[in-house]
């Protein structure tokens, strides 16, 4: 019976023998079902003190000292995760004849300069199409439909405490830093929630949607790839990309679980471009892979590989987050 | 030692964005932590990447702590747990091979605590557990204490898998029958 599989399924997954591959399932399960979720802390409940019995041994001090460091840049609370953003510098684009990378304060501070939060980087100097992008970037943090309300979206962004999306982000090293300053601008415009409201989000999917932003650096074409992984819908919206007569930006996706790269479609010229989300690919999958644009001849690579030079590429590696649900 | 009750006003205070209570928080918690990502992990580099991501967690999440659903120790566990178990699923459990995974029974399961230091969940537990029999008993602390998958419990073990596959549903079924949900 389903739900005794669900069960089993939520005690092996908390005791730890599952396989990687179902663990990424019961964890889709637990952003997507509420029901499941709670069986999963029943568990927790049940096997949770066994820890007593580990025993303990003391780290070494400069374990608090690294916490410690991550915790000051991530201030002012509610703060997100810095490791992922860690995992994604560690992939170096491959993309050929990159601009320089701008600084990545240039944009860190356009994005904040709407708002009086304190800023990491001291940096002063906002260059306008740094100041557009960004602008391009905030307006992400909406689905298509919402776009006209951005500025709503940034207010009540802040409400949300919990990451809804998972936000790709590709290109160099400074745009990566720039999202994860674009995505900590959200969170901490902070009002606190009311206990009620705070239970009612703990159940909330975390998963359901993927935000990719494709971009060279501050000032360049972007893409942003937005996948809802509930509805199996991806969407592409280009961000100030020149119509390519006779050329088409075709979307990769790259995992080392498939081998080669596979094709989500070319991009329209539209600015959203919507389809189906591949039913092949699973939330792990789509979560782990490398994203890719490259520009084919008009109608998309005539192999199913690419063909055209690779502009973008990168891993996920933060959330936004969506707008709160009506109270 | 902190208590309980000490260690829920620290998760409310570093929710609030205390650091102190936060600094507090992680040397009252720290090496029961970091033992038990030791044993999953192996591996001292890996175990402390893992306790950096856990503690920026629970720094980011202090607020959606629920006293009601269990102690701050076994959420922060639970947490850390979690991520160490994912990262071994995802090396292909090849690396832990080499690790200092070859414990004998004995050192295995942990050495026995006093009565009066167990919460009343904890000696329920161990009093559901002491019912399953002996070989079943073993397989699921060894999955617990060591994070080992059904292929690695089988091999270690040498038990074929769809067994250790019936045995660990079975047990867990009835300990949870015997806790009485």
């Amino acid at each position: 019976m389903a739900e005794d599989d669900h069960d089993a399924l939520a005690a092996e997954y908390v005791l730890g023998t599952l396989s990687a591959d179902e663990r990424g399932q019961a964890q889709a399960l637990i952003g997507i079902d509420p029901g499941f979720a709670e069986v999963v802390r029943q568990w927790e409940r049940r096997l949770g003190e066994l820890h007593v019995m580990v025993e303990a041994i003391e780290p070494p001090p400069e374990v608090w000292d690294k916490i410690k460091t991550d915790v000051r840049t991530l201030a002012p609370k509610p703060a997100i995760e810095s490791p992922p953003v860690a995992a994604a510098v560690h992939e170096p684009p491959k993309a050929p004849e990159l601009p320089a990378a701008s600084p990545l304060a240039s944009l860190a501070s356009s994005l904040l300069s709407p708002e009086p939060v304190p800023q990491p980087e001291p940096e002063t100097r906002v260059p306008k199409a740094a100041a557009d992008l960004s602008a391009a970037l905030l307006s992400v943090a909406a689905p298509p439909k919402e776009a006209g309300r951005s500025a709503d979206v940034i207010y009540l962004a802040g409400r949300v405490k919990r990451w809804q999306r998972m936000t790709l982000a590709l290109g160099t090293l400074a745009a990566l830093l720039a999202l994860f300053v674009a995505a900590s601008i959200f969170g901490a415009v902070s009002f606190a929630p009311t206990p009620s409201s705070m239970i009612v989000r703990a159940v909330r999917s975390q998963q359901d949607r993927l935000v990719a932003v494709l971009q060279q650096g501050p000032v360049a074409p972007a893409f942003l790839v937005t996948m809802d992984t509930q509805n199996r819908t991806l969407t592409v919206r280009r961000v100030a990309a020149t119509v390519e007569t006779g050329r088409s930006y075709e979307l990769w996706l790259i995992s080392s679980r498939l081998g080669n790269p596979r094709s989500l479609g070319v991009v329209g010229n539209d600015e959203f471009t919507q389809r189906a989300l591949p039913r092949n690919y699973d939330i792990d999958t789509l979560k782990t892979a490398s994203y890719a644009v490259s520009l084919e001849p008009a109608g998309g690579s005539p192999s199913g590989a690419p063909t055209g030079p690779v502009l973008f590429t990168g891993k996920a590696f933060e959330s936004l987050p969506d707008a709160p649900p009506p109270t | 030692m902190l208590t309980q009750g000490e260690l829920v006003w620290l998760v409310a205070a570093v929710a609030r964005g205390d650091e102190s209570a936060f600094e507090q928080l992680y040397e009252a918690t720290r090496a029961k932590l970091y033992g038990v990502l030791l044993r999953i992990l192996g591996r001292p580099e890996l175990a402390e990447e893992v306790m950096q991501e856990t503690y920026l967690k629970v720094w980011s999440t202090a607020d959606k702590f629920d006293p009601t659903l269990g102690s701050p120790i076994t959420w922060m566990v639970a947490m850390a747990r979690n991520r160490a178990i994912d990262i071994v699923r995802k090396k292909g459990e090849v690396s832990i091979e080499d690790g200092p995974e070859a414990l004998s029974v004995a050192a295995e399961t942990p050495a026995p605590l006093a009565r009066r230091e167990m919460t009343e969940e904890l000696k329920q537990l161990l009093s559901c557990l002491g019912k399953l029999d002996p070989e079943k008993q073993r397989i699921v602390l060894l999955a617990y204490y060591s994070g080992w998958s059904r292929d690695q419990l089988s091999r270690k073990l040498d038990i074929p898998v769809n067994t250790i596959k019936t045995w660990l549903r079975r047990s867990l079924l009835e300990i949870r029958e015997c806790m009485g949900r």
